[in-house]
């Protein structure tokens, strides 16, 4: 028997058809913040990706130069150890963004692998997990992250593993939300029928349908997790002083702005703004709006 | 030879106590092999339950499903069995995974369930989407890329990769296009006769069901009312359930003149069943033994069972 | 004499060249039942809400005239149909969505009563109950106490219908009122709306997917198709004489196996000319053009070229 729907039969009439027809609007005028988010972005990503390799090293100390103001040999100026702000400011976009997209990539993975079984088992197992996570989310995370490295001791993977346990558990509620009503829909049923024993149905076929809303916290989460790495090291808990992170940075630099060197804290803290905005403007404009 | 399924006192009642629902009110139900049994009723009436704990996704409160002459109970012979039970949903489009080709789709229950090797797959899929109508190019294509008519062959095609002897059938074209369940319904009795396969035909559209079933089952509030060879059951009506049923059902034919029998009120709470007969409160031919006795399913000629003191007075409880 | 008078009504998607109702006209005399049928995507739930200035954001109104007694309602300013001046009431597929949830049913009523005629507020409360017990309520004040959550399916449709009554309609626009309901209930509905008919002399605007309604209930009949008007005409030209394609197509499709190419096309918005098109079995060339409605009869009207190829073709020779 041959396959019948998609060859059409060759003496059917094609009429013509209106040109142009409806061409999607572009991107940038449907969600220009986004545009504005993803430009940002690519260029730290470029400054994080090729930048260390052209700047100056970031913690050779050169007193002879110290606390220059921005100028062409030093476009963000020095510090007072006369190190090159730019110089720092670039290998701290590295070290920032990868620990925030890890760390939103850690969180959602490990928060959505939870909120699936929560979700599609429920019963004891997720009574036990919600009340753990409600435990967990009635700390503020920046609070949480600050007990975790005080616990845990202030290496940077510390660091990363404290902030990532303290946005574990919005991944949690969301993939267990979703996940709760995923699990009526027939396709489950039909996954079932088809031979998938539980654990299959839950993480081949209920998880990648609930992830959506994860995906666009984890963008979020991304912004606010670079947030609170360079919140702890400015409040000297977090990463340790000469490595070269914004947060650090701003920490070290904030002593030198009652002698009128502003250039050492007011860069690193605009890339931290910048960073966290354009992270913001992304997970906001698809977050809701379109689905 | 025994009937491929055999339904015995089937129930389910959902919850407990004073808010127990009992859906399922003690179901006796054959399909034989390359049977197509029709299912019809209102909403609430049981029907897609019923199917559901055949299809092993609801578990049975209480009774017996015998298939192939095994009961089906948890064991590992019931396992197996349940390969050689499918079922196709009402919502196509709700009914397959969105994140999924429609290939990985069809491998799922050749690989789990059939245990064919990776060689194979790729053939096996491409013969049944000739088989339900569609282009090897579809393998390739999500569920959203599809028409809803063609979501619902890949369902089909799904629920037949296993190789089952029966499938459920819920309500398999009642989101389609009325102008595609024909064509829906050409398709199934196709495979039907090229595979053998029995189906439990779900439907709350007489006409469907009028199309594809040898014998048809009216449920009315859990139970079985009445149950007829197809044309038996359409052409002279026994239950005075069934009869009210098929002389309001819309019909095209201008030249029709049945006489319209509305039955007033509405079918009432399950939760709240009075003494007797369920259709008491809305029977034409409502008498005193119906309010004090439950009738049940007796014979009203040959091959044919209705559950009613007025029109089978063999209905003793 | 027609009540309400539509034309050349054009719709079409803000921006884009899309139009979703082209040049659609029909009329529905007071005290007739006039059905507007066709499938999901021919326009017909666009048409009842451009007459309710309705229109969802994105979808225009471009042209068209909407009159009742020959007064205009469409405000040519604003392209839309101005809802304060229209003597007409909606109720729709699904009534327990289109109710408030948080009121209940009779004050919902109540305000419609106050609203139209300043009553009093037990004054309101007393005409809704009696209201509702012309739709046939039973325990009207015991139901007006209700919220629509509390209330079935078909109850809720009593309820809107009450609701639109209330209003007291010239035109009575009826989207798929029983596609959500039971048969039996459908019958009840039917019955209340055809009663409502004769009673009121409304007029009612009857639209839906399901042929065997139309042939049930509707004087005359509409047929839409891609938001085109195919043929128009009564009931008996339509179920018994047929002359376009689609109407062919259609009545057939319900009744026997119809070639799959035709059935899940779907509709092509981007299509110049008729719509049908690239799903007919007769289009050629000319059917890149939109075809007139021409008269095939007394009040029977079609839109295609085979009607105006015949006449050629016959003077020709």
């Amino acid at each position: 028997m041959a396959a019948e729907s998609m060859p059409g039969r060759s003496r059917r009439f094609v009429p013509p058809r209106i040109d142009g027809g409806a061409e999607a609007l572009p991107l940038a005028s449907r969600k220009p913040l986004a545009v504005v988010g993803m430009a940002i972005l690519a260029v730290y990503i470029l400054l994080a990706a090729v930048g260390p390799f052209f700047v100056a090293d970031p913690v050779a100390t050169d007193p002879v130069n110290a606390l220059l103001p921005p100028s062409f040999d030093h476009p963000m100026g020095t510090d007072n150890f006369g190190r090159d702000v730019f110089a720092r400011a670039v290998h701290s976009a590295r070290l920032d963004l990868t620990l925030g997209i890890a760390i939103a990539m850690c969180a959602m993975v490990i928060g959505s692998a939870i909120g699936v079984v929560a979700g599609y088992w429920g019963g004891a197992v997720d009574e036990t997990l919600m009340r753990f996570t409600d435990i967990v989310l009635a700390f503020p995370g920046f609070v949480l992250a600050l007990i975790l490295v005080a616990v845990l001791g202030n290496s940077t993977l510390n660091v990363g593993v404290a902030v990532t346990a303290a946005f574990v558990p919005y991944f949690i509620r969301l993939t267990r939300a979703q996940a709760l009503s995923e699990r009526e829909l027939e396709y489950v049923d039909g996954a079932k029928l088809a031979g998938n024993r539980s654990a299959r149905v839950a993480f081949i076929h209920v998880l990648p349908n609930s992830l959506q809303p994860s995906l666009v916290t984890a963008t979020l989460v991304a912004g606010w997790a670079i947030l609170t790495v360079s919140g702890l090291a400015f409040l000297g808990v977090g990463i340790k002083p000469p490595t070269a992170e914004w947060g650090v940075m701003v920490s070290e630099g904030a002593r030198d702005i009652d002698a009128g060197h502003w250039w050492t804290s007011f860069f690193p803290g605009g890339m931290i703004v910048l960073a966290a905005m354009a992270f913001h403007f992304i997970g906001d404009e698809f977050g809701g709006r379109e689905a | 030879m025994p009937a491929l399924l055999e339904l015995r006192g089937l129930r389910k009642t959902f919850g407990r106590g004073r808010r127990a629902l009992p859906a399922v009110r003690g179901v006796d139900l054959d399909v034989a092999r390359g049977e197509t049994v029709g299912v019809v009723g209102e909403s609430g009436c049981g029907k897609t339950t019923l199917g559901r704990m055949v299809a092993g996704l609801t578990p049975v409160t209480d009774g017996v499903i015998r298939f192939d002459g095994s009961d089906l109970d948890g064991t590992s012979a019931s396992r197996e069995n349940r390969r050689r039970i499918q079922m196709v949903f009402q919502h196509p489009a709700q009914s397959l995974n969105r994140r999924m080709t429609v290939g990985a789709m069809l491998a799922e229950p050749l690989r789990l369930l059939a245990g064919a090797p990776r060689s194979e797959t790729a053939g096996r899929i491409e013969e049944m989407l000739a088989l339900v109508g569609l282009d090897p190019a579809f393998g390739s294509r999500r569920p959203r890329q599809l028409s809803g008519g063609q979501q619902q062959r890949v369902a089909i095609a799904r629920a037949l990769m296993p190789d089952p002897d029966l499938v459920v059938l819920d309500e398999p074209t009642s989101s389609l296009d009325q102008s595609l369940r024909g064509r829906m319904i050409a398709l199934l009795r196709r495979i039907q006769e090229m595979r053998g396969v029995s189906y439990l035909f779900i439907s709350h559209d007489l006409g469907t069901v009028r199309r594809i079933a040898d014998r048809v089952a009216v449920m009315y509030l859990g139970r079985i009312v009445e149950i007829a060879p197809t044309r038996e059951l359409f052409d002279d009506p026994r239950h005075p359930y069934t009869r009210a049923l098929l002389s309001v059902a819309p019909t095209m034919d201008l030249d029709d003149v049945r006489e319209r029998i509305v039955l007033p009120g509405e079918t009432p709470s399950p939760t709240d069943l009075p003494t007797g007969c369920s259709f008491q409160d809305r029977c034409p031919l409502v008498f005193d033994r119906c309010r004090s006795e439950s009738p049940v399913l007796a014979p009203v000629g040959s091959y044919r069972l209705a559950e009613c003191f007025a029109v089978a007075p063999a209905s003793d409880a | 004499m027609s009540t309400l008078e539509v034309e050349g009504l054009t719709v079409g998607v803000t921006r884009s060249p899309t139009s979703i109702l082209a040049d659609v006209s029909f009329s529905v005399p007071a005290g007739k039942i006039v059905g507007l049928v066709g499938e999901s995507g021919s326009g017909k739930t666009m048409a009842a809400l451009t007459m309710m200035g309705l229109l969802p954001d994105g979808i225009e109104l471009r042209s068209g005239s909407v009159r009742m007694d020959g007064r205009q309602l469409l405000d040519p300013a604003r392209m839309t149909v101005s809802r304060e001046s229209a003597d007409m009431a909606m109720i729709f597929q699904h009534p327990q969505a289109a109710l408030n949830p948080t009121m209940k049913v009779g004050r919902q009523i109540a305000r419609v009563f106050s609203l139209q005629q300043g009553a009093g507020r037990s004054e309101a409360m007393s005409q809704s109950i009696e209201m509702l017990r012309r739709v046939g309520i039973p325990g009207a004040a015991r139901v007006a106490g209700a919220h629509p959550h509390q209330l079935s399916g078909g109850m809720c449709q009593r309820v809107m219908i009450a609701m639109a009554l209330a209003c007291r309609p010239r035109i009575l626009i009826a989207d798929e009122p029983t596609t959500a309901l039971d048969v039996t209930i459908q019958a009840q509905i039917f019955d209340l709306i055809r009663d409502l008919v004769a009673e009121t002399g409304a007029g009612v605007l009857f639209i839906t997917h399901d042929l065997a309604a139309v042939a049930e209930m509707c004087d005359s009949v509409t047929v839409l198709f891609g938001g085109q008007v195919m043929e128009e005409g009564s009931r008996d030209d339509i179920f018994r004489r047929p002359r376009h394609p689609y109407t062919t197509y259609l009545l057939d499709s319900v009744q026997k196996e119809v070639d799959p190419h035709v059935v899940e096309a779907g509709v092509d918005f981007e299509l110049v000319g008729c719509r049908f098109g690239h799903r007919c079995d007769y289009a050629w060339e000319a059917c890149g053009e939109v075809p007139d409605l021409v008269a095939v009869g007394e009040g029977h009207r079609s839109a295609c070229f085979l009607h105006t190829a015949e006449v050629t073709r016959a003077g020709a020779s």
